[in-house]
């Protein structure tokens, strides 16, 4: 019986995954592009916990989940330093303006 | 986890807390804090390798693979902590902070490679990628800020596909163990694992995905490259590739190794055409570094027990031998101030030990016989020819062949030749400098020489 809400489940990750990708995608400040991020790593937070469920043991999920979430606020907590620090020196955080680099 | 290496691990750790405390006052401290923790670690696992590999029958071996990379971790580590101290770190990033990302980096490092359940993996690749953004934007100057944007936006999407996979494969069999994945074959944990696979290729900066390695190891300081190109991106990347093949030895492999190998010789070579074409030397580096990690998939791709001792065989001497030229490249860029190879030139009577460790390391990047390099690349050759994938191994060969050709060039260019008229108050740095490029130039030759006995110690990795 519990399979029957999988194929659902996965089709609200997708439709997350891809509205955070596109978010990503298109937009060029850097603080949307975070934003962005947050959503797609969203959609694979509940990918875990809709596994966790179809295998009948939540629990292995959750403490998952709980570690994926403290790392996530360690990668959100980098990312919004990167973009402090790239804002005292450039001026801008405009990620097309970031082009001093070529080779 | 390993439980008898775990000293390995917590020891940087531990030291890593404590060193901000200690070396408030005195920075001194610090750096004695972070070359005696290393030093202790590399003694130490050295004696367990060399014991094992002359007395097999009376040290028994726990996990040969992980104490290998974890002699390897700590070798570089060791080299690029000891340089900095007196590289004069210090005035391009605060000492504490850096000592402690070191230490902590060593430790996730030598905790990935004891890990043996999926999410482990990704969680200490997770801290080995917020360590290295630390290490990379705690130089002051601009060039590095943006690199490591870019790096973060490629590396963190990638996680997050690694944790898909990692979802498929809990959802197909109920656990994330190792020994577990690798007895049951099932086609969804097959999809689940390909998602890891293409999450930790972005990651180790194989060709679609190479732009970020450029900027990264050109924009940050010299020793802080070295360390990334040597060894950071090799174990959080590559090395977690080269353990989900041996995971996947029972499963049906032509799909993604056929992937692989087509990954693994687009990226020989763009790596080595690219490197032709520059005129900066740190970035000549990282094109080469492109290349050779594309040896190392190629090894991964044939899936075979041959294949995957030439990936970590040439993992370990793509180690020793990168960095020993990035640390000649910071050793230049502190003499002279610069590392664009157009206003370098003849500094070989200038600066002897360097023109002469580079010409070793980079002769073994090509693959030229008594060095370490070539027993890996001819090893690598073997096995693409043994699985039949034929014309793989002449482009390898070729691609080999245009690697001797740009490092004779940046040698010719640097090194040799009539002194630059700017040049001529130049110096060879200081002894303690040279120390770690010496000793890894030796471990080169050595690899080279004794080549039968690492040979059979890693034969009983599979």
């Amino acid at each position: 019986m519990q399979n029957i809400y999988f194929p659902l489940d996965w089709f609200f990750i997708t439709l997350i995954f891809f509205s955070g990708a596109y978010c990503m995608i298109v937009s060029k400040n850097i603080i949307k592009l975070l934003i962005g991020f947050e959503i797609i790593s969203k959609a694979s937070i509940i990918a875990i916990i809709t596994s966790g469920y179809l295998i009948s043991n939540i629990n292995l999920a959750q403490s998952i989940i709980i570690v994926m979430i403290l790392v996530e606020a360690v990668v959100i907590a980098t990312g919004l330093a990167l973009v402090v620090k790239s804002y005292r020196i450039n001026k801008t955080i405009d990620i097309t303006k970031l082009s001093n680099m070529k080779g | 986890m390993v439980i008898d290496l775990l000293s390995y691990s917590l020891i940087p750790m531990f030291s890593s807390l404590a060193l901000p405390f200690f070396a408030k006052k005195n920075i001194r401290i610090a750096i004695i804090l972070a070359n005696v923790a290393l030093l202790s670690g590399f003694i130490n696992i050295s004696y367990l390798i060399i014991n094992s590999i002359t007395k097999p029958d009376i040290i028994p071996i726990i996990d040969p693979l992980t104490v290998f990379l974890i002699f390897t971790i700590y070798t570089v580590a060791l080299a690029i902590s000891f340089f900095s101290t007196y590289y004069g770190i210090e005035k391009e990033a605060n000492p504490i902070s850096y000592y402690s990302l070191i230490l902590l980096s060593v430790s996730a490092m030598t905790s990935l490679v004891m890990v043996r359940d999926l999410f482990s993996l990704y969680l200490f690749v997770e801290i080995l990628a917020v360590c290295s953004f630390a290490l990379i934007t705690s130089d002051i100057k601009s060039n590095s800020i943006e690199a490591a944007i870019k790096y973060f936006f490629l590396t963190f999407p990638a996680s997050i596909l690694i944790i898909l996979g990692i979802s498929l494969v809990l959802a197909s069999q109920k656990a994330l163990d190792f020994e577990i994945i690798s007895v049951s074959t099932n086609i969804m944990t097959m999809i689940g694992l390909s998602f890891v696979i293409i999450g930790f290729l972005i990651k180790s900066g194989v060709v679609p995905f190479h732009f970020w390695t450029l900027d990264v190891y050109q924009g940050a300081s010299s020793p802080i490259s070295a360390y990334l190109a040597g060894i950071i991106t090799k174990i959080g990347g590559i090395y977690a590739i080269i353990k989900i093949s041996i995971i996947m030895k029972y499963y049906p492999v032509e799909t993604i190794s056929s992937i692989l190998l087509f990954t693994s010789i687009l990226t020989i070579l763009i790596g080595a055409f690219g490197a032709i074409a520059q005129k900066d030397m740190k970035r000549m580096l990282a094109y080469s570094s492109i290349s050779q990690m594309g040896y190392i998939l190629a090894g991964v791709s044939t899936f075979s027990s041959t294949g995957i001792i030439a990936a970590v065989f040439h993992l370990f001497n793509h180690a020793t031998f990168k960095t020993v030229l990035f640390l000649n490249s910071a050793c230049i860029e502190k003499q002279t101030g610069t590392t664009n190879m157009t206003e370098l030139k003849g500094l070989e009577k200038k600066m002897p030990i360097t023109s002469w460790t580079s010409i070793i390391a980079s002769m073994s990047t090509a693959g030229i016989p008594p060095l370490s390099g070539f027993w890996s690349k001819i090893l690598v050759i073997i096995a693409l020819w043994q699985v039949g994938y034929i014309k793989s191994a002449i482009i390898a060969i070729i691609a080999s062949i245009i690697t001797l050709g740009y490092f004779v060039l940046m040698q010719r260019k640097v090194f040799f030749g009539k002194l630059a008229e700017k040049l001529t108050e130049i110096k060879e740095v200081e002894s303690p400098l040279l120390l770690p490029v010496i000793i890894m130039s030796l471990m080169i030759i050595l690899a080279g020489i004794y080549v039968t006995y690492i040979y059979s110690y890693l034969e009983k990795i599979m």
